[in-house]
């Protein structure tokens, strides 16, 4: 079905079926769930501004992620710096989702920071990819449409950061199986 | 011979084609060194999802997002009041070169001073202030930026960005710092 970004019935669909992918990917590379929402937030108001059609929703859906992994990358690349004031304002008026993000981490204690931590050293190149697959959960097809890469090399991606994953966490108290 | 990692992984993530999927499944089916590492694979993708988003907070996080586009985009309320989008910064120098003297900026029937580089920007209703050059500052002379080197408008348009109705909230902003 055509997806026409300015229509609403087709907002609204897209919107519904693409929101979990998008912040789920986007969250697992900035890791701060007020910016993960403000990003996403973000890419959707750019995807109705755009006023783009679409040949089906698949098309619709990576041209989100491809924007969401764009944004969520220039937050990291401009740095803290900018934002800090942002964020103080941000914890003032808002930040019930950075609240319960802390308290999570704080739950669940030391595994979510090793694997933080393991995700993070991970190249850009592996890093997005495993990020797509594991948290975004999409296929080797898919990963390949959003990243401009062929399924082959999604492959061989995709095994490689597992690789390099089971080395950074091997060791760690943390990792069983 | 045993199979290669690679297409362990993509056996994993259920991305092998035949003849490969049977051959990969007949011979994990009585290789115990094998089958340990698919564990081993299963294991790293195991260990990311603990870091998953909680389903709930992915709920919450797409409601919040779907009033503020709607507000933004498809509501009927249309565009926040212009005057917040001034640059209120503006003009501020050469009114205070002009007169070193009492220097009062009225927007919308709200006052706007600044006075020390600690006390950021407030907004009191009907509210005057002795002002100079030593208690008025230019945000864009400041050179870190902490709240305080941020203009009004950024704040506003920031809270406007998080959907925040700012004709609301205004008397609700508590005197930043
Ligand atoms: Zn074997």
């Amino acid at each position: 079905m055509e997806i026409k970004s300015t229509d609403n019935d087709s907002f609204r669909l897209v919107y519904d079926k693409c929101y979990s992918v998008l912040i789920r990917i986007c969250y697992h590379v900035v890791y701060n769930m007020d910016i993960a929402e403000d990003l996403v937030q973000e890419a959707f108001e750019r995807f109705y501004l755009k006023n783009i059609t679409f040949p089906n929703e698949d098309e619709a859906r990576y041209w989100l992620i491809r924007v969401v992994r764009n944004l969520a990358l220039n937050h990291l690349r401009r740095g803290k710096r900018e934002s800090a004031m942002l964020d103080k304002v941000r914890n003032r008026a808002a930040g019930k989702a950075a609240d319960k993000d802390a308290q999570r981490i704080l739950d669940e204690g030391e595994t979510i920071k090793e694997v933080r931590k393991a995700v993070s050293e991970l190249p850009e190149n592996l890093r997005m990819v495993i990020i797509l697959k594991e948290y975004g959960g999409l296929d080797y097809k898919s990963i390949g449409k959003v990243l401009g890469i062929s399924e082959g090399n999604v492959k061989i991606r995709v095994h490689r950061a597992r690789k390099k994953l089971e080395e950074s966490l091997a060791g760690d108290e943390a990792y069983v199986y | 011979m045993c199979i290669d990692e690679a297409l362990l992984s993509s056996y994993l993530d259920g991305e092998l084609e035949e003849p490969y999927l049977s051959q990969t499944a007949e011979h994990l089916a009585h290789c115990a060194a094998c089958r340990a590492r698919l564990e081993r694979l299963k294991g790293i993708s195991a260990i990311l999802a603990k870091d998953e988003l909680p389903q709930e907070e992915i709920d919450s996080a797409r409601e919040r997002g779907l009033e503020v586009l709607e507000r933004k985009l498809l509501g009927q309320e249309g565009r926040k009041p212009g005057f917040f989008r001034r640059r209120i910064e503006m003009g501020l120098g050469s009114m205070i070169t002009a007169a070193a003297g009492l220097v009062v900026v009225f927007i919308g029937g709200f006052v706007l001073f600044g006075t020390s580089p600690e006390q950021t920007s407030e907004i009191i209703p009907s509210y005057t202030v002795q002002a100079d050059s030593q208690n008025v500052r230019f945000v864009s002379d400041q050179e870190t930026r902490g709240l305080d080197g941020y203009s009004l408008e950024e704040i506003l348009s920031y809270l406007d960005s998080k959907g925040y109705n700012v004709d609301i909230s205004i008397k609700g902003i508590q005197p930043i710092e």
